[in-house]
Protein backbone atom coordinates (compact mmCIF):
# COMPACT_ATOMS: atom_id res chain seq x y z
CA UNK A 1 0.00 0.00 0.00
CA UNK A 2 1.37 3.36 -0.93
CA UNK A 3 1.37 6.38 1.28
CA UNK A 4 -1.42 8.23 -0.46
CA UNK A 5 -3.92 5.42 -0.43
CA UNK A 6 -5.70 5.46 2.87
CA UNK A 7 -7.12 2.26 4.24
CA UNK A 8 -10.35 2.97 6.04
CA UNK A 9 -13.14 0.75 7.29
CA UNK A 10 -13.32 -2.92 8.00
CA UNK A 11 -11.17 -5.48 6.22
CA UNK A 12 -12.37 -6.75 2.87
CA UNK A 13 -15.05 -9.40 2.81
CA UNK A 14 -13.89 -12.89 1.90
CA UNK A 15 -15.03 -12.40 -1.71
CA UNK A 16 -12.76 -9.42 -2.08
CA UNK A 17 -9.75 -11.70 -2.08
CA UNK A 18 -6.42 -11.52 -0.27
CA UNK A 19 -3.78 -8.93 -1.02
CA UNK A 20 -1.51 -10.52 -3.64
CA UNK A 21 2.17 -10.90 -2.75
CA UNK A 22 3.19 -8.46 -5.45
CA UNK A 23 0.62 -5.91 -4.26
CA UNK A 24 -2.36 -4.30 -5.90
CA UNK A 25 -0.19 -2.12 -8.08
CA UNK A 26 0.80 -5.16 -10.11
CA UNK A 27 -2.83 -5.96 -10.96
CA UNK A 28 -4.42 -4.91 -14.21
CA UNK A 29 -7.38 -2.54 -14.31
CA UNK A 30 -9.97 -5.27 -14.82
CA UNK A 31 -8.80 -7.19 -11.77
CA UNK A 32 -8.73 -4.09 -9.57
CA UNK A 33 -12.27 -3.25 -10.63
CA UNK A 34 -13.46 -6.82 -10.12
CA UNK A 35 -12.09 -6.82 -6.58
CA UNK A 36 -13.72 -3.47 -5.91
CA UNK A 37 -17.10 -4.83 -6.99
CA UNK A 38 -16.51 -7.86 -4.75
CA UNK A 39 -16.09 -5.57 -1.77
CA UNK A 40 -12.40 -4.79 -1.55
CA UNK A 41 -12.12 -1.34 0.03
CA UNK A 42 -8.69 -0.54 -1.38
CA UNK A 43 -8.56 -1.41 -5.05
CA UNK A 44 -10.64 1.45 -6.39
CA UNK A 45 -8.18 3.85 -4.79
CA UNK A 46 -5.39 2.21 -6.75
CA UNK A 47 -7.41 2.53 -9.93
CA UNK A 48 -7.92 6.23 -9.25
CA UNK A 49 -4.26 6.72 -8.49
CA UNK A 50 -3.26 4.95 -11.70
CA UNK A 51 -5.47 7.02 -14.00
CA UNK A 52 -6.06 10.30 -12.23
CA UNK A 53 -3.47 12.29 -14.19
CA UNK A 54 -4.90 11.13 -17.50
CA UNK A 55 -8.44 11.88 -16.40
CA UNK A 56 -7.33 15.22 -15.00
CA UNK A 57 -5.89 16.08 -18.40
CA UNK A 58 -9.17 15.22 -20.09
CA UNK A 59 -11.21 17.22 -17.57
CA UNK A 60 -9.00 20.30 -17.58
CA UNK A 61 -8.80 20.32 -21.37
CA UNK A 62 -12.54 19.87 -21.77
CA UNK A 63 -13.65 22.32 -19.09
CA UNK A 64 -10.83 24.81 -19.24
CA UNK A 65 -11.21 25.72 -15.59
CA UNK A 66 -9.30 23.90 -12.86
CA UNK A 67 -11.96 24.30 -10.20
CA UNK A 68 -14.62 22.97 -12.53
CA UNK A 69 -12.34 20.14 -13.60
CA UNK A 70 -11.73 19.13 -9.98
CA UNK A 71 -15.46 19.08 -9.25
CA UNK A 72 -16.25 17.17 -12.43
CA UNK A 73 -13.57 14.60 -11.70
CA UNK A 74 -14.87 14.10 -8.18
CA UNK A 75 -18.38 13.52 -9.50
CA UNK A 76 -17.02 11.18 -12.15
CA UNK A 77 -14.99 9.01 -9.80
CA UNK A 78 -17.83 8.75 -7.30
CA UNK A 79 -20.11 7.72 -10.13
CA UNK A 80 -17.56 5.16 -11.30
CA UNK A 81 -17.17 3.85 -7.75
CA UNK A 82 -20.90 3.30 -7.40
CA UNK A 83 -21.56 2.02 -10.91
CA UNK A 84 -18.57 -0.28 -11.13
CA UNK A 85 -20.75 -3.38 -11.28
CA UNK A 86 -22.28 -2.11 -14.53
CA UNK A 87 -18.88 -2.16 -16.23
CA UNK A 88 -18.82 -4.58 -19.14
CA UNK A 89 -15.65 -6.58 -19.00
CA UNK A 90 -15.16 -6.59 -22.77
CA UNK A 91 -14.27 -2.89 -22.82
CA UNK A 92 -11.13 -1.22 -21.53
CA UNK A 93 -11.46 0.23 -18.07
CA UNK A 94 -9.88 3.46 -19.32
CA UNK A 95 -12.50 3.81 -22.06
CA UNK A 96 -15.22 3.33 -19.46
CA UNK A 97 -13.58 5.92 -17.20
CA UNK A 98 -13.17 8.34 -20.10
CA UNK A 99 -16.85 8.07 -20.88
CA UNK A 100 -17.81 8.82 -17.29
CA UNK A 101 -15.36 11.71 -17.00
CA UNK A 102 -16.37 13.28 -20.31
CA UNK A 103 -20.04 12.96 -19.44
CA UNK A 104 -19.44 14.56 -16.05
CA UNK A 105 -17.65 17.43 -17.79
CA UNK A 106 -20.42 17.87 -20.35
CA UNK A 107 -23.04 17.76 -17.60
CA UNK A 108 -21.29 20.59 -15.84
CA UNK A 109 -21.10 22.58 -19.04
CA UNK A 110 -24.82 22.07 -19.66
CA UNK A 111 -25.63 23.15 -16.13
CA UNK A 112 -23.38 26.15 -16.58
CA UNK A 113 -25.20 27.05 -19.79
CA UNK A 114 -28.52 26.86 -17.97
CA UNK A 115 -27.18 29.28 -15.39
CA UNK A 116 -25.85 31.65 -18.01
CA UNK A 117 -25.86 34.46 -15.48
CA UNK A 118 -23.45 32.55 -13.30
CA UNK A 119 -20.04 33.23 -14.89
CA UNK A 120 -17.06 31.06 -14.21
CA UNK A 121 -14.27 32.46 -12.13
CA UNK A 122 -11.34 33.62 -14.20
CA UNK A 123 -8.08 33.22 -12.38
CA UNK A 124 -5.10 33.05 -14.65
CA UNK A 125 -2.64 32.46 -11.82
CA UNK A 126 -4.67 29.57 -10.45
CA UNK A 127 -5.02 28.13 -13.94
CA UNK A 128 -1.28 28.22 -14.41
CA UNK A 129 -0.74 26.62 -11.04
CA UNK A 130 -3.18 23.83 -11.73
CA UNK A 131 -1.75 23.09 -15.16
CA UNK A 132 0.73 21.00 -13.23
CA UNK A 133 3.32 21.33 -10.53
CA UNK A 134 6.11 23.55 -11.79
CA UNK A 135 8.79 21.23 -10.52
CA UNK A 136 7.44 18.28 -12.51
CA UNK A 137 7.95 19.56 -16.03
CA UNK A 138 10.37 21.79 -17.93
CA UNK A 139 9.21 25.36 -18.52
CA UNK A 140 8.63 24.84 -22.23
CA UNK A 141 6.38 21.86 -21.57
CA UNK A 142 4.27 23.88 -19.15
CA UNK A 143 4.18 26.83 -21.52
CA UNK A 144 3.02 24.65 -24.36
CA UNK A 145 0.44 23.00 -22.12
CA UNK A 146 -0.96 26.35 -21.08
CA UNK A 147 -1.04 27.46 -24.72
CA UNK A 148 -3.22 24.49 -25.54
CA UNK A 149 -5.46 24.96 -22.52
CA UNK A 150 -5.97 28.63 -23.32
CA UNK A 151 -6.60 27.95 -26.99
CA UNK A 152 -9.05 25.14 -26.23
CA UNK A 153 -10.99 27.48 -23.92
CA UNK A 154 -11.61 29.78 -26.84
CA UNK A 155 -13.41 27.30 -29.04
CA UNK A 156 -16.89 25.86 -28.89
CA UNK A 157 -17.22 23.24 -26.16
CA UNK A 158 -18.59 20.59 -28.53
CA UNK A 159 -15.63 21.08 -30.83
CA UNK A 160 -13.32 21.08 -27.84
CA UNK A 161 -14.58 17.80 -26.40
CA UNK A 162 -14.39 16.13 -29.83
CA UNK A 163 -10.83 17.35 -30.37
CA UNK A 164 -9.73 16.27 -26.89
CA UNK A 165 -11.01 12.75 -27.48
CA UNK A 166 -9.96 12.27 -31.10
CA UNK A 167 -6.80 14.34 -31.58
CA UNK A 168 -5.45 14.35 -28.03
CA UNK A 169 -6.68 11.10 -26.49
CA UNK A 170 -6.40 9.09 -29.68
CA UNK A 171 -9.92 7.71 -29.86
CA UNK A 172 -11.34 6.78 -33.23
CA UNK A 173 -14.19 8.85 -34.61
CA UNK A 174 -16.59 5.99 -33.85
CA UNK A 175 -15.36 5.59 -30.27
CA UNK A 176 -15.58 9.32 -29.65
CA UNK A 177 -19.09 9.37 -31.12
CA UNK A 178 -20.11 6.61 -28.71
CA UNK A 179 -18.62 8.48 -25.75
CA UNK A 180 -20.19 11.78 -26.76
CA UNK A 181 -23.50 10.25 -27.77
CA UNK A 182 -23.64 11.70 -31.26
CA UNK A 183 -23.18 10.60 -34.88
CA UNK A 184 -19.67 9.95 -36.23
CA UNK A 185 -20.25 12.59 -38.90
CA UNK A 186 -20.93 15.14 -36.20
CA UNK A 187 -17.66 14.26 -34.46
CA UNK A 188 -15.73 14.63 -37.73
CA UNK A 189 -17.33 17.98 -38.39
CA UNK A 190 -16.65 19.22 -34.88
CA UNK A 191 -13.02 18.13 -35.15
CA UNK A 192 -12.54 19.82 -38.52
CA UNK A 193 -14.08 23.10 -37.42
CA UNK A 194 -12.29 22.96 -34.09
CA UNK A 195 -8.92 22.56 -35.82
CA UNK A 196 -9.71 25.46 -38.10
CA UNK A 197 -10.36 27.66 -35.08
CA UNK A 198 -7.34 26.42 -33.15
CA UNK A 199 -4.91 26.94 -36.02
CA UNK A 200 -4.53 30.73 -35.69
CA UNK A 201 -4.52 30.44 -31.90
CA UNK A 202 -1.57 28.06 -31.95
CA UNK A 203 0.23 29.36 -35.02
CA UNK A 204 3.32 30.22 -32.98
CA UNK A 205 3.90 26.47 -32.66
CA UNK A 206 4.76 26.57 -36.32
CA UNK A 207 7.23 29.35 -35.56
CA UNK A 208 9.03 27.32 -32.95
CA UNK A 209 9.40 24.59 -35.51
CA UNK A 210 11.52 26.84 -37.75
CA UNK A 211 8.92 28.67 -39.80
CA UNK A 212 7.36 32.01 -39.08
CA UNK A 213 4.03 33.21 -37.85
CA UNK A 214 3.24 34.17 -41.40
CA UNK A 215 3.37 30.53 -42.40
CA UNK A 216 -0.34 30.46 -41.81
CA UNK A 217 -1.54 32.83 -44.49
CA UNK A 218 -3.44 35.81 -43.24
CA UNK A 219 -5.88 35.47 -46.08
CA UNK A 220 -6.66 31.93 -45.07
CA UNK A 221 -7.44 33.09 -41.57
CA UNK A 222 -9.46 36.08 -42.59
CA UNK A 223 -11.42 35.13 -45.69
CA UNK A 224 -15.17 35.03 -45.40
CA UNK A 225 -16.70 31.57 -45.49
CA UNK A 226 -17.16 30.28 -48.98
CA UNK A 227 -20.18 28.45 -50.25
CA UNK A 228 -18.26 25.24 -49.70
CA UNK A 229 -17.76 25.97 -46.05
CA UNK A 230 -21.45 26.45 -45.47
CA UNK A 231 -22.69 23.47 -47.40
CA UNK A 232 -20.87 20.55 -45.88
CA UNK A 233 -22.40 17.39 -47.22
CA UNK A 234 -21.85 15.14 -44.21
CA UNK A 235 -24.27 16.78 -41.88
CA UNK A 236 -23.93 17.77 -38.31
CA UNK A 237 -21.67 20.68 -39.13
CA UNK A 238 -21.25 22.92 -36.15
CA UNK B 1 -20.25 25.24 -53.31
CA UNK B 2 -21.48 27.20 -56.30
CA UNK B 3 -19.49 28.27 -59.28
CA UNK B 4 -20.09 31.90 -58.44
CA UNK B 5 -18.64 31.48 -54.96
CA UNK B 6 -16.02 28.94 -55.91
CA UNK B 7 -12.56 30.08 -54.95
CA UNK B 8 -10.06 28.69 -57.40
CA UNK B 9 -6.45 29.28 -58.18
CA UNK B 10 -7.61 31.16 -61.28
CA UNK B 11 -9.66 33.54 -59.14
CA UNK B 12 -6.72 33.94 -56.73
CA UNK B 13 -9.28 33.82 -53.95
CA UNK B 14 -8.15 31.62 -51.10
CA UNK B 15 -10.14 28.88 -49.46
CA UNK B 16 -11.07 29.64 -45.90
CA UNK B 17 -9.61 27.48 -43.17
CA UNK B 18 -12.95 25.76 -42.44
CA UNK B 19 -13.15 24.53 -46.01
CA UNK B 20 -9.61 23.20 -45.95
CA UNK B 21 -10.26 21.50 -42.59
CA UNK B 22 -13.42 19.95 -44.05
CA UNK B 23 -11.44 18.81 -47.07
CA UNK B 24 -8.92 17.05 -44.84
CA UNK B 25 -11.71 15.36 -42.91
CA UNK B 26 -13.48 14.26 -46.12
CA UNK B 27 -16.55 16.26 -45.23
CA UNK B 28 -17.02 18.00 -48.56
CA UNK B 29 -19.30 16.54 -51.23
CA UNK B 30 -17.28 14.94 -54.03
CA UNK B 31 -17.45 17.72 -56.65
CA UNK B 32 -16.55 20.41 -54.13
CA UNK B 33 -13.83 18.27 -52.66
CA UNK B 34 -12.33 17.81 -56.12
CA UNK B 35 -12.32 21.53 -56.85
CA UNK B 36 -10.95 22.38 -53.40
CA UNK B 37 -8.20 19.81 -53.79
CA UNK B 38 -7.22 21.20 -57.16
CA UNK B 39 -7.14 24.68 -55.69
CA UNK B 40 -4.91 23.65 -52.83
CA UNK B 41 -2.48 22.03 -55.23
CA UNK B 42 -2.24 25.23 -57.23
CA UNK B 43 -2.23 27.74 -54.37
CA UNK B 44 0.87 27.88 -52.14
CA UNK B 45 -0.92 29.80 -49.38
CA UNK B 46 -3.76 27.29 -49.15
CA UNK B 47 -1.27 24.45 -49.37
CA UNK B 48 0.48 25.97 -46.36
CA UNK B 49 -2.78 26.11 -44.45
CA UNK B 50 -3.50 22.53 -45.45
CA UNK B 51 -0.08 21.42 -44.18
CA UNK B 52 -0.44 23.50 -41.04
CA UNK B 53 -3.75 21.83 -40.20
CA UNK B 54 -2.20 18.40 -40.65
CA UNK B 55 0.71 19.45 -38.47
CA UNK B 56 -1.69 20.80 -35.84
CA UNK B 57 -3.33 17.39 -35.60
CA UNK B 58 0.07 15.81 -34.99
CA UNK B 59 0.98 18.48 -32.44
CA UNK B 60 -2.25 17.97 -30.55
CA UNK B 61 -1.61 14.23 -30.51
CA UNK B 62 1.90 14.85 -29.13
CA UNK B 63 0.49 17.13 -26.47
CA UNK B 64 -2.26 14.64 -25.69
CA UNK B 65 0.29 11.91 -25.02
CA UNK B 66 1.57 13.82 -22.01
CA UNK B 67 -0.57 13.62 -18.92
CA UNK B 68 -1.15 16.70 -16.83
CA UNK B 69 -0.19 15.93 -13.23
CA UNK B 70 -3.15 16.38 -10.95
CA UNK B 71 -2.36 19.10 -8.40
CA UNK B 72 -1.54 17.69 -4.99
CA UNK B 73 -4.45 19.36 -3.23
CA UNK B 74 -6.93 18.07 -5.78
CA UNK B 75 -5.47 14.56 -5.53
CA UNK B 76 -5.60 14.65 -1.75
CA UNK B 77 -9.20 15.74 -1.75
CA UNK B 78 -10.09 13.06 -4.28
CA UNK B 79 -8.43 10.41 -2.09
CA UNK B 80 -10.53 11.60 0.84
CA UNK B 81 -13.70 11.41 -1.20
CA UNK B 82 -12.95 7.89 -2.41
CA UNK B 83 -12.04 6.83 1.13
CA UNK B 84 -15.37 8.22 2.31
CA UNK B 85 -17.16 6.25 -0.37
CA UNK B 86 -15.43 3.10 0.90
CA UNK B 87 -16.60 3.85 4.41
CA UNK B 88 -20.11 4.45 3.19
CA UNK B 89 -20.17 1.15 1.38
CA UNK B 90 -18.56 -0.82 4.20
CA UNK B 91 -21.04 0.61 6.69
CA UNK B 92 -23.98 -0.91 4.90
CA UNK B 93 -25.53 -3.88 6.57
CA UNK B 94 -23.22 -6.81 6.17
CA UNK B 95 -22.81 -5.95 2.52
CA UNK B 96 -19.50 -5.64 0.78
CA UNK B 97 -20.57 -6.24 -2.76
CA UNK B 98 -22.00 -3.65 -5.11
CA UNK B 99 -24.03 -6.38 -6.76
CA UNK B 100 -25.68 -7.24 -3.44
CA UNK B 101 -26.24 -3.59 -2.73
CA UNK B 102 -27.90 -3.07 -6.08
CA UNK B 103 -30.12 -6.08 -5.62
CA UNK B 104 -31.24 -5.09 -2.14
CA UNK B 105 -31.44 -1.30 -2.14
CA UNK B 106 -34.54 -1.15 0.08
CA UNK B 107 -32.66 -2.91 2.81
CA UNK B 108 -29.73 -0.53 2.82
CA UNK B 109 -31.19 2.82 1.84
CA UNK B 110 -31.75 4.27 5.33
CA UNK B 111 -28.21 3.40 6.35
CA UNK B 112 -26.85 4.75 3.12
CA UNK B 113 -28.55 8.06 3.72
CA UNK B 114 -27.04 8.30 7.18
CA UNK B 115 -23.63 7.35 5.92
CA UNK B 116 -23.94 9.78 3.03
CA UNK B 117 -24.37 12.59 5.54
CA UNK B 118 -21.10 11.57 7.13
CA UNK B 119 -19.42 11.45 3.74
CA UNK B 120 -20.53 14.98 2.95
CA UNK B 121 -18.92 16.17 6.16
CA UNK B 122 -15.74 14.26 5.47
CA UNK B 123 -15.47 15.31 1.84
CA UNK B 124 -16.14 18.90 2.74
CA UNK B 125 -13.37 18.89 5.27
CA UNK B 126 -11.02 17.17 2.88
CA UNK B 127 -9.63 14.97 5.58
CA UNK B 128 -8.32 11.48 5.07
CA UNK B 129 -8.88 9.96 8.48
CA UNK B 130 -12.56 9.25 8.78
CA UNK B 131 -14.84 8.43 11.64
CA UNK B 132 -18.24 7.46 10.46
CA UNK B 133 -21.18 8.13 12.75
CA UNK B 134 -23.60 5.29 12.25
CA UNK B 135 -27.16 5.06 13.42
CA UNK B 136 -27.19 3.48 16.80
CA UNK B 137 -30.21 2.01 18.48
CA UNK B 138 -28.48 1.13 21.68
CA UNK B 139 -29.37 2.78 24.93
CA UNK B 140 -25.91 3.91 25.89
CA UNK B 141 -24.82 5.25 22.54
CA UNK B 142 -21.90 2.93 21.94
CA UNK B 143 -21.29 2.41 18.26
CA UNK B 144 -18.88 0.41 16.20
CA UNK B 145 -17.41 1.29 12.84
CA UNK B 146 -18.43 -1.26 10.30
CA UNK B 147 -20.82 -3.08 12.59
CA UNK B 148 -24.33 -3.50 11.25
CA UNK B 149 -27.15 -1.59 12.86
CA UNK B 150 -29.93 -3.87 11.66
CA UNK B 151 -30.06 -7.64 11.38
CA UNK B 152 -27.47 -9.26 9.10
CA UNK B 153 -27.93 -12.82 7.89
CA UNK B 154 -24.87 -14.92 8.59
CA UNK B 155 -23.90 -18.50 9.25
CA UNK B 156 -22.33 -19.87 12.41
CA UNK B 157 -19.02 -20.07 10.52
CA UNK B 158 -19.18 -16.33 9.95
CA UNK B 159 -19.95 -15.46 13.56
CA UNK B 160 -16.34 -15.42 14.73
CA UNK B 161 -14.81 -13.51 11.78
CA UNK B 162 -17.69 -11.02 11.64
CA UNK B 163 -17.65 -10.39 15.39
CA UNK B 164 -13.90 -9.89 15.23
CA UNK B 165 -14.24 -7.44 12.36
CA UNK B 166 -16.99 -5.48 14.08
CA UNK B 167 -15.11 -5.25 17.36
CA UNK B 168 -11.77 -4.39 15.78
CA UNK B 169 -13.44 -1.54 13.94
CA UNK B 170 -15.00 -0.12 17.09
CA UNK B 171 -13.54 2.09 19.76
CA UNK B 172 -15.67 0.54 22.49
CA UNK B 173 -18.49 -1.89 23.16
CA UNK B 174 -21.06 -2.40 20.44
CA UNK B 175 -24.55 -2.56 21.81
CA UNK B 176 -27.10 -2.81 19.04
CA UNK B 177 -30.74 -3.79 19.14
CA UNK B 178 -33.81 -2.79 21.08
CA UNK B 179 -33.48 -2.07 24.78
CA UNK B 180 -35.26 -5.32 25.69
CA UNK B 181 -32.82 -7.34 23.60
CA UNK B 182 -29.82 -5.64 25.21
CA UNK B 183 -31.32 -6.20 28.68
CA UNK B 184 -31.77 -9.86 27.80
CA UNK B 185 -28.11 -10.02 26.80
CA UNK B 186 -27.16 -8.41 30.12
CA UNK B 187 -29.14 -11.07 31.96
CA UNK B 188 -27.33 -13.75 30.00
CA UNK B 189 -23.98 -12.09 30.75
CA UNK B 190 -24.54 -12.41 34.49
CA UNK B 191 -24.36 -16.17 34.08
CA UNK B 192 -20.81 -15.92 32.70
CA UNK B 193 -17.49 -15.37 34.53
CA UNK B 194 -17.09 -11.81 33.20
CA UNK B 195 -20.37 -10.01 32.54
CA UNK B 196 -19.07 -6.81 30.92
CA UNK B 197 -20.85 -6.70 27.57
CA UNK B 198 -18.53 -6.14 24.59
CA UNK B 199 -21.01 -6.91 21.88
CA UNK B 200 -24.74 -7.20 21.40
CA UNK B 201 -25.70 -7.64 17.79
CA UNK B 202 -29.06 -8.81 16.49
CA UNK B 203 -28.52 -11.28 13.63
CA UNK B 204 -30.12 -14.07 11.73
CA UNK B 205 -27.72 -16.98 12.22
CA UNK B 206 -28.29 -20.08 10.13
CA UNK B 207 -31.81 -18.81 9.52
CA UNK B 208 -32.67 -18.29 13.19
CA UNK B 209 -33.32 -14.86 14.63
CA UNK B 210 -30.55 -14.66 17.18
CA UNK B 211 -28.46 -12.31 19.24
CA UNK B 212 -24.68 -12.32 19.03
CA UNK B 213 -23.23 -11.53 22.46
CA UNK B 214 -19.58 -10.82 23.15
CA UNK B 215 -18.06 -11.00 26.63
CA UNK B 216 -14.45 -10.74 27.83
CA UNK B 217 -12.54 -13.98 27.28
CA UNK B 218 -9.90 -15.62 29.43
CA UNK B 219 -6.93 -13.66 28.02
CA UNK B 220 -6.29 -10.05 27.13
CA UNK B 221 -7.84 -9.27 23.77
CA UNK B 222 -9.98 -12.38 23.79
CA UNK B 223 -13.71 -12.07 23.39
CA UNK B 224 -16.01 -14.98 24.02
CA UNK B 225 -18.80 -14.81 21.47
CA UNK B 226 -22.15 -16.49 22.06
CA UNK B 227 -25.06 -16.84 19.74
CA UNK B 228 -28.33 -17.05 21.62
CA UNK B 229 -31.99 -17.24 20.78
CA UNK B 230 -34.82 -15.92 22.90
CA UNK B 231 -33.66 -12.33 23.34
CA UNK B 232 -35.60 -10.87 20.45
CA UNK B 233 -39.30 -10.25 20.87
CA UNK B 234 -39.99 -12.10 24.08
CA UNK B 235 -37.03 -10.59 25.94
CA UNK B 236 -35.63 -13.84 27.24
CA UNK B 237 -34.51 -16.08 28.55
CA UNK B 238 -31.44 -16.41 26.33
CA UNK B 239 -30.62 -19.86 25.04
CA UNK B 240 -27.10 -20.21 23.60
CA UNK B 241 -26.64 -22.54 20.64
CA UNK B 242 -23.16 -21.60 19.44
CA UNK B 243 -20.06 -20.04 20.90
CA UNK B 244 -16.53 -19.24 19.85
CA UNK B 245 -13.61 -17.13 21.01
CA UNK B 246 -11.93 -14.46 18.95
CA UNK B 247 -8.73 -12.57 19.66
CA UNK B 248 -8.74 -8.91 18.78
CA UNK B 249 -5.53 -7.77 17.16
CA UNK B 250 -5.85 -4.17 18.25
CA UNK B 251 -6.65 -4.61 21.94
Amino acid sequence: MTSDITRIGPPPSPGAGPVPPQGYEAMDDHELLRLHVAGNPDTFGYLVKRHRDRMWAVAIRTLGEPEEAADALQEAFISAFRRADSFRGDAKVTTWLHRIVVNACLDRIRRRQVRAADPLPEDEDRAAELAGPAEDDPAEVRERRLDVLNALKQINVDQRSALVLVDMEGYSIEEAAAILGCAPGTVKSRCARGRAKLLPLLRHWQTTRGGSADDVPAKARQTAPTAAATSSGTGGTE
Amino acid sequence: MTDAGLPTSEHLEHLDTDTIADLIENLLPAPEAHRAREHVKACPDCQQTYDALLQLTEDLADEGRTDIPMPADVAEHLNAVIASESVLRASTVGVHSLVQLREEPHRHLPKLLLAAAAVVVVAGAGVVGVVLATADHSTDGAAGIGSPTSVPSITTEQVGPDAQRWLEGAKGPILHGEAAEIDCARQFATTQPDSELQLVQPATVDGKRSTVIGLPGGSAGDVKVFVVTGCSGSGGPATPFYDTTVTLRNR
